[in-house]
């Protein structure tokens, strides 16, 4: 059970304090309610952009790393396509500190051509370093536009191309942060040991002078319904063959969505699934094969990946890997395996708490979907889930016209 | 009207309370040490073993390593994964040069019935010949695939020069997998695993009585005698370049063999890492991402090996900007050298290595882990005590004068893949 009180500032700031008293340290951990999916086709990689700009001097201080490492603190920061998320770890007793400087950069941003230019590159090389110096690096910005046809999941965070990035302006940039960022559109956490009235006066006191802002209305572009199966296949110089179907799934607050993240688990178990055991155990058509769903928050993807072995054609895995999918759909999976998933994910669930940061960015995170107290409650959902319930999802989830499947071809082999 | 421009007061960090884990002797050369004092259902269970790559070949250890749960007459490695999964255990195999370690992640009340499975998987192991070929496919495929990323080849021939001369060099090529005997895996494991014990941890507040049946079980693997390791490394100088056709970025380690925490000046060199390369502020950051936009990102390590260790520089550039980028790391060193660190920036890092070291003592695992990075040494906490007095008494002199004794740019060996 993770305590947590909850209040709102009369500029629209949502506050959640978890007081944990056994932790020397604090968080100041702060959401964002803007991510990829909010931008536009013709200015993709801005929201990710942004979050490198956000650390580059607010209108009161220049330097934001420096003045949270003097308090002995580090932060870091990612973008989603759904949101960015800001954390500030640093020992408690200066957590006036986090406060002053997340305060100081909702206020405003002191946007200079230099960190501008120089965050352009720096992102250009994280570009090329996670995306095209890597094999397999530009899988997702292949795989988005086929699965996705409308849904600005069809641009990853990073962004559509390169060009977008070394085209952005100073005005967008400034557009940008006074559409997104200010306190109805953010949810700020607090963690550590603390009374809540000292919370509620320190956030009062830093937060409350800060405009209001209007939370901008999301009008995104809604996934028509895929009505055909889509393949692409493309050749790169990789010394093995690689696949990627992924399914239409749920959107996350949807009911189905818990049993598609049980189905991919249950075929995703390490040396035990069924896709492992009949694909490469029985078979050795794959070297490893894997299942996972994306967790976004609109309509997601059902992944299943892998490499096939040399000699392997994609047509004999494709054959094969329908074979496994039919069976699945035909097989509810056992009672006893059903337990097994549900205990493993009560063990990780007890691990992933343990720390008052993971907490922290839980609880805005169900706050954004709708009640931070999601974070206690998720679990009974995925308690009720039946083997039927799996079985009946399998079904409507494992159809051909709900996937796309992109090929990567290997030269080398 | 809110003073935004001024920084709120700073505090200090007066105390950090250390817990040493409780220590049981298992024989003369393991101890298992066990942390109790965990506040929820969580438990830790680790083995480390003297089988490190060095104890043969790096070939054989990495797969033994991967084949420790293949299967025994009775049960194959599909039974036991599923065990361990009924039972809702994750585990997590790390091979290093000096020492395997295999670590379980469950409920404590399943942590001793995971322990069963794991005994009999390890005591009964017999290596059927389809697990050995399906690793051996699996790890092929995977070395290709690492050998198509700048940063895997340029941290391989690094090694390589840093460890030249002895067994730590050694590496894996594509055509050694060929040649693999069963033999060799089943007398490999029988070596360095049934008499390999080094050390168990526990973390997890279980019932006494389970932890001394997990003790008591784990006896039968000990170490029979202490374990020696090289010491005597001496890296290769010079810049070493690997060519990556069409790579658009290169990816560049500087380094040399260094210390451990044994040596006098381990502590007043991991400061000057900080400032060097080892935080989000670090001077290396500052210029080459910050100011000049060359990459995404660069960082300064201090390893440690058993009797020894290295420093080492990494980061990955745009291909374009690699030599300006080594000519920025090489102007950073020289700064080092020849100017005093500012006061107002070795303040900053005290601040920030206080702050992070009482990060690091936060919760019954980092205390845990925390206590066996001294522990590994034949150190104590008062490790971390004397650390806080260095840190908080450190000069600019001590600092330039360890820059010059250690960070001679002719001392270096450098790599650049690309």
């Amino acid at each position: 059970m993770v305590k947590f009180e909850r209040f709102q500032l009369s500029n629209g700031l949502k506050v959640i304090f978890h007081k944990d008293t056994s932790t020397p340290m604090a968080v100041v951990n702060v959401l964002y309610d803007i991510g990829a999916r909010d931008e536009s086709e013709e200015k993709t990689g801005f929201a990710h952009l942004f979050e490198h700009l956000m650390f580059g001097g607010s209108v009161n201080i220049p330097d934001f790393d420096t003045e949270l490492q003097k308090a002995g603190g580090e932060n870091n920061a990612f973008t989603s396509n759904d949101i960015t998320n800001y954390y500030d770890v640093l020992p408690a007793n200066n957590l006036n500190t986090a406060l002053w400087l997340e305060s100081d950069r909702m206020l405003s941003l002191a946007f200079t051509e230099k960190s501008l230019e120089v965050q352009r590159s720096v992102v250009i090389e994280e570009f090329k370093q996670r995306y095209l110096n890597q094999p397999y690096g530009d899988v997702w910005l292949e795989l988005r536009p086929l699965a996705y046809k409308k849904h600005p999941y069809k641009w990853a965070t990073i962004g559509k191309e390169i060009s977008h990035i070394e085209n952005a302006t100073m005005e967008d940039v400034r557009a940008f942060f006074k559409k997104y960022y200010c306190p109805s559109n953010a949810i700020l956490c607090i963690a550590g040991n603390f009374e809540l009235d000292f919370i509620k006066e320190r956030v009062n006191y830093w937060f409350s002078d800060i405009a209001s802002g209007k939370k901008p209305a999301r009008i995104i572009a809604s996934e028509p319904k895929q009505i055909e199966f889509r393949e692409l296949e493309l050749e790169r110089n990789v010394p093995a063959s690689a696949f990627y179907y992924a399914f239409k799934m749920a959107e996350r607050k949807h009911p189905d969505y818990y049993i598609a993240d049980i189905l991919s688990d249950s075929l995703s178990r390490e040396k035990s699934s069924l896709l492992y055991l009949k694909l490469k155990k029985e078979k050795q058509l794959v070297s490893e094969i894997v299942a996972y769903i994306t967790g976004s928050i609109d309509e997601g993807l059902f992944i299943i990946s892998g490499k096939l072995n040399d000699g392997i054609s994609f047509e004999d895995f494709d054959n094969a890997l329908w074979e496994v999918l039919n069976e699945v759909c035909l097989n509810p999976i056992e009672e006893k395996e059903l337990n097994s998933l549900k205990i493993k994910m009560q063990t990780a669930r007890a691990f992933q708490e343990q720390g008052i940061l993971n907490r922290s960015m839980n609880l805005c995170y169900f706050e954004l979907l709708g009640d931070a107290n999601g974070i206690n409650e998720e679990h009974l959902i995925y308690e009720q889930i039946s083997c039927d319930h799996i079985q009946s999802y399998a079904n409507e989830l494992f159809q051909k016209t709900n996937c796309s499947l992109l090929k990567i071809k290997a030269q080398q082999a | 009207m809110i003073k935004r421009k001024n920084a709120p007061s700073l505090q200090a960090i007066e105390k950090i309370n250390f817990i040493s884990p409780l220590k049981i002797q298992l024989g003369e050369h393991t101890p298992f040490f066990w942390m109790k004092e965990v506040p929820n259902e969580t438990a830790r269970l680790d083995f480390i073993f003297h089988a490190g790559t060095t104890r043969g070949s790096n070939l054989i250890s990495s797969l033994v390593a991967g084949l420790l749960f293949s299967g025994t007459d009775k049960k194959t490695s599909t039974d036991i994964h599923n065990e361990l999964d009924d039972l809702g255990a994750f585990f997590d195999v790390g091979l290093g040069h000096e020492s395997v370690l295999v670590s379980f992640y469950a409920l404590k009340k399943n942590i001793l019935a995971v322990f069963k499975i794991f005994e009999d998987a390890l005591e009964h192991v017999n290596f059927p010949q389809n697990e050995i070929d399906e690793l051996i496919t699996d790890r092929k495929q995977k070395l290709k695939i690492n050998c198509e990323k700048v940063g895997f080849l340029s941290q391989r021939a690094f090694q390589k020069n840093l460890f030249q001369g002895t067994n730590y060099a050694h590496q894996t090529e594509l055509e050694d997998y060929d040649s693999v005997r069963r033999e060799e895996i089943i007398e490999y494991f029988s070596k360095n695993y049934k008499n390999g014990l080094r050390k168990v941890v526990l973390v997890g507040s279980l019932d006494e009585v389970q932890v001394k049946e997990i003790a008591e079980k784990s006896k039968k693997w000990c170490l029979p005698e202490k374990p020696l390791f090289e010491n005597n490394f001496n890296n290769n100088k010079g810049v070493f370049q690997l060519e990556k056709k069409d790579a658009v970025q290169s990816a560049v380690r500087i380094g040399k063999t260094l210390f451990n925490k044994n040596h006098s000046d381990f502590l007043g060199f991991s400061i000057l890492n900080t400032i060097l390369g080892d935080y989000f502020g670090s001077r290396l950051m500052k210029n080459i991402r910050e100011d000049k936009g060359y990459t995404y990102g660069i960082s300064s390590t201090e390893a440690e090996l058993a009797k020894s260790g290295y420093f080492m520089i990494g980061t990955e550039v745009g291909s374009a900007q690699k030599d300006l980028a080594i000519q920025e790391i090489k102007n950073e060193i020289e700064r080092l050298q020849k100017d005093l660190v500012p006061d107002e920036e070795l303040e900053l890092v005290r601040n920030y290595l206080l702050g992070q070291l009482l990060k690091s003592a936060d919760g019954p695992y980092a205390m845990t882990d925390l206590f066996l990075s001294v522990d590994a040494y034949d150190l104590d906490f008062s490790f971390y005590e004397n650390y806080i007095q260095k840190v908080k008494n450190i000069d600019a002199e001590e600092l330039r004068a360890l820059a010059v004794k250690y960070l001679a740019w002719d001392s270096m060996t450098i790599v650049i893949a690309g």
